[in-house]
């Protein structure tokens, strides 16, 4: 049994690698730039200041220990800030394939950049800002169509405005090395395939030891360690499923039990009927006509029977007996919605358990020796019956984390689900990549957790063995 | 041929008819029917346009036209291009029986107009029977809109999850960790094809996906990608074949596939599927239903490859198979033709489920307001509206009997076909 568990928990280990290239992967894709949504605030158009915070949050590392990509992509690509320039030039790279090229291109409209923006403004305030503003538009266009056009415009520009003498050569300059560009493709470097090897210091590295060390990283939002933001999220949604779980499993047993027994009868078809009704019925529908009708006094003063959403104020002064209450009281409709829907499924299930045990020979031995009912019913069938809802548990724990996301937005419930939902729709990846793995580890120490139940609910079990006849 | 009939006749004569003496069942699918039907016809039951209409002695067709001009066969007379439909001067006029579509918005009846009083409208022909939502949208009509989409979601996502389900669970539980061996030359070729196939389908087109994204095409873009590597894995795969001939290769190694599709099994049902599909839904830049389709159907296909994996695990020891390896047909054929249909019935239960499942997700997510184009009218969207507005019980009510009544249907097929195919399950109870 030991050994069993043992073996299950470092299985869990690279599952739980593949789920996090799964979380880093994804936040690769996310849109959006992660320098400025970490440093937004400290004046980011200062020179040398977006630079400054690409290092200090590991930007400027490679992503991961090694690459693939097309040989025609220098090593160096991620070093280039900011994000918005390494895109560009990324993007013309895939196009053309030429880095050497592109990198001269890119080196001129550098230093055609710098030199527009200290023009003296005395000759033509007007000309200098459109010349500065195409030049800003060419840091990220990469369409050749589109650079072309935005190249002709700088180049009229430079030659008939009062900045001639400052500009001229220069854009004219850049107008033939980007016909370079253009002319010396070298497409075949685009198909071949090149390996490069980075080592330990690339960002998933930092990331993955900074998530072993608890240091899940940094909100964009409100510059807050993400772990300080999780901690009490996890206690909400925790809160919320233990309970509905508990109560859930409280109502269902005897229910399950008592249908089976009474299989067919007025009580089995009533329960199975609505239970089927229950089962079906949207959570966050439910959720939404109790907030509507009985949260406010909307439609009648008497209907107002539950508080508003969130969690209820708290005076500083309030006792614990009075703290407990108002939490309890703003808990009870979400932990209401989110036990009928395990209600009617543990009661289908152990129903349907109890109907399979119930059928087996041992019972009607038991019954044979005259044993007393209750007896029968709870020390032989309902043990034996308790197995297939163990099995359940373990699965329907992270359906059921998942599910209290709608819950705990509709409740205003500041769990898990809810700081997912905020920080999904304010980019804040690191919150959302986060909640992800911690979900994920969640429902593995819940798989394991059942595994461990059902090792002490029948000591027959030998897991592990035998698996490999399937079945 | 003869097999075949066989089949059919104990469907027809068994599962057929315990199905049909199932009352609930035979119901669910009736109303399902008709669920379909407003699915189809839902320009002709909801539109702003009319069915017929007669103006200045010419006869139109608008709603049969607008399908002639999205299909692109003819245009619109100019002075129709722009019409406010409600306003003209008819002749003679024959509306549908919602004269809105879905995203119509009747100015005179914005902010939420109650059903019962206080609309201002031309006659009780134009009569908005479940109230409008902020915008002055009919409700009835985006209920109409809002069934199309559920049930192309819940369908959709499902045949996609089932197709991946199915494959990898034949596989898996037909091969299991020892059955599938191929030549080392074989399985080197296939991992270098892999390689080659990820370079040039995900890799190397990594730019141009990214600029799909940003124009709303990157399940096309995908596709090509995976045409990539499928050609690559077959070319490698042509290429082992005539190596393994030419030099008549007989060693071999044991490929364990029912441990990879396990384990992958085992990491989707790690990650709580809707953070999961959240998350996804939330990379994209132009969101569009396609999309939720996609995400849904990627996530949901381990049941049903753990439910055939299962399945395959029993009828691989049946003495047919046994037989059918003995004449020496090939695995692929054994597999798909012989093992899989034996084990396809019950995944019919799954199906069924699963389709209430994915109506359910994809509620839940535009509900949440994640995965959904601006234009599209869904039941979620319009009952997250009731939030906003506590006095529109009409959003609150009418969109939530739609989810429920859809999705019990669909729970309820699903529970009439496995009282069908599995008639032992429900009569062994003690007292029959």
């Amino acid at each position: 049994m030991g050994a069993y568990l043992l073996k299950r928990l470092l299985l869990f280990l690279p599952t739980l690698v593949i789920i996090s290239w799964v979380a880093f992967g994804l936040s690769l894709l996310a849109p959006g730039d992660p320098v400025i949504g970490l440093c937004a605030d400290q004046g980011i158009l200062v020179e040398g200041a977006y630079e400054r915070c690409a290092r200090e949050y590991g930007y400027d590392l490679p992503p991961f220990y090694f690459s693939l990509s097309p040989a025609a992509f220098p090593d160096t690509l991620h070093r280039i800030q900011p994000q918005y320039r390494r895109h560009m030039l990324g993007n013309l790279v895939a196009l053309t394939g030429n880095w050497p090229e592109i990198s001269r291109y890119d080196q001129q409209l550098e230093s055609l950049l710098r030199r527009a923006a200290a023009m003296p403004d005395s000759l033509n305030r007007q000309q200098k800002i459109d010349i500065n503003q195409t030049l800003r538009e060419l840091r990220t266009t990469f369409k050749p169509g589109q650079v072309d056009f935005r190249l002709a415009r700088l180049d009229s520009m430079a030659q008939f405005s009062l900045y001639q003498s400052y500009l001229s050569q220069e854009s004219g300059a850049l107008l033939q090395q980007w016909e370079l560009v253009k002319t010396q493709a070298t497409p075949i470097l685009l198909i071949r395939p090149d390996w490069k090897w980075y080592g330990t210091d690339n960002r998933y590295h930092r990331w993955m030891s900074g998530l072993v060390t608890g240091d899940f990283g940094i909100s964009f939002k409100d510059k807050r360690p993400v772990g300080s933001k999780l901690r009490p999220a996890i206690f909400w949604t925790l809160a919320l499923n233990l309970s509905a779980f508990a109560l859930a499993l409280l109502l269902a047993i005897p229910i399950g039990v008592y249908s089976a027994l009474r299989k067919g009868g007025r009580m089995d078809r009533f329960f199975t009927v609505t239970l089927f009704g229950l089962y079906s019925l949207p959570r966050f529908w439910v959720a939404t006509i109790l907030v509507i009708f009985f949260t406010s006094g909307t439609y009648a003063a008497w209907m107002d029977w539950f508080p508003s959403i969130g969690l209820g104020e708290i005076a500083s002064d309030a006792s614990g007996w009075e703290r407990f209450w108002v939490r309890t009281s703003h808990l009870l409709l979400p932990i209401l919605c989110q036990t009928y829907g395990l209600l009617a499924f543990f009661a289908r299930q152990m129903r349907g358990a109890m109907l399979e045990v119930i059928r087996q020979d041992y019972i009607r031995t038991a019954r044979a020796k005259g044993l007393k009912e209750e007896v029968v019913v709870w020390r032989h069938a309902f043990r034996n019956a308790l197995f297939p809802i163990i099995t359940v548990l373990a699965s329907l724990f992270p359906a059921s984390i998942a599910g209290s996301v709608v819950l705990e937005v509709i409740f205003a419930i500041p769990g898990m689900g809810l700081l997912t939902y905020d920080a999904i729709f304010a980019a804040d990846w690191p919150v959302v990549f986060s909640v992800l793995i911690l979900g994920a580890l969640l429902t593995m120490i819940g798989i394991w957790v059942s595994d461990f139940l059902y090792g002490i609910a029948d000591p027959r079990v030998r897991l592990g063995r035998g698996e490999k006849n399937g079945a | 041929m003869a097999r075949a009939k066989k089949t059919s006749g104990f469907w027809r004569s068994q599962v057929m008819e315990r199905f049909r003496s199932k009352r609930s069942a035979v119901w669910s699918l009736r109303l399902l029917y008709v669920f379909f039907a407003i699915a189809l016809l839902g320009d002709f039951l909801a539109n702003e346009k009319p069915l017929y209409c007669v103006i200045e002695g010419k006869t139109y067709f608008p709603v049969l036209h607008q399908y002639g001009v999205d299909l692109g066969l003819t245009e619109w007379s100019p002075e129709l291009v722009r019409a406010r439909w409600r306003e003209l001067d008819y002749e003679s006029v024959v509306f549908p029986p919602i004269p809105y579509s879905a995203t119509t918005r009747d100015i005179k009846n914005t902010h939420f107009a109650n059903p019962f009083r206080g609309q201002r409208v031309a006659s009780p022909r134009f009569w908005h029977w479940l109230g409008t939502d902020q915008l002055g949208r009919d409700v009835a009509a985006g209920l109409i809109a809002g069934t199309r989409i559920a049930l192309l979601v819940g369908l959709g996502a499902m045949a996609l999850a089932t197709l991946i389900g199915l494959f990898l669970g034949t596989l898996a539980g037909y091969w299991g960790d020892h059955g599938l061996k191929t030549s080392w030359i074989r399985l080197v070729l296939q991992v270098v094809g892999l390689y080659f196939g990820l370079f040039f389908g995900f890799i190397s087109r990594a730019y141009s996906i990214g600029e799909a994204n940003a124009a709303g095409g990157v399940p096309a873009a995908l596709f090509t990608g995976l045409i990539w590597l499928v050609g690559m894995l077959v070319l490698a795969n042509g290429l082992g074949f005539l190596i393994e001939r030419v030099f008549r290769l007989r060693k071999q190694v044991r490929i364990p596939v029912d441990l990879l599709v396990m384990r992958s099994v085992e990491v989707m049902e790690s990650i709580p599927g809707l953070l999961l599909i959240l998350a996804l839904a939330a990379l994209i830049r132009k969101p569009s239903i396609w999309y939720v389709m996609l995400i849904i159907g990627l996530v949901g296909w381990t049941s049903i490859a753990q439910f055939v994996r299962a399945e395959m695990l029993k009828v691989r020891r049946q003495t047919y198979i046994e037989a059918a390896q003995a004449l020496g047909l090939r695995a692929s054929r054994i597999m798909f033709r012989h093992a899989l249909p034996n084990a396809l019935s019950p995944v019919l239960i799954l199906i069924a489920f699963g389709v209430a499942r994915a109506i359910l997700s994809e509620a839940t997510l535009s509900f949440l307001g994640i995965g959904l184009g601006p234009e599209e009218v869904t039941w979620g969207k319009l009952l997250s509206e009731a939030r906003s507005n506590f006095n529109a019980w009409w959003l609150a009510v009418f969109p939530g009997v739609a989810i429920f009544f859809m999705v019990l249907l669909f729970n309820l097929l699903g529970e009439g076909l496995s009282d069908a195919l599995d008639p032992k399950r429900d009569e062994s109870g003690p007292n029959s």
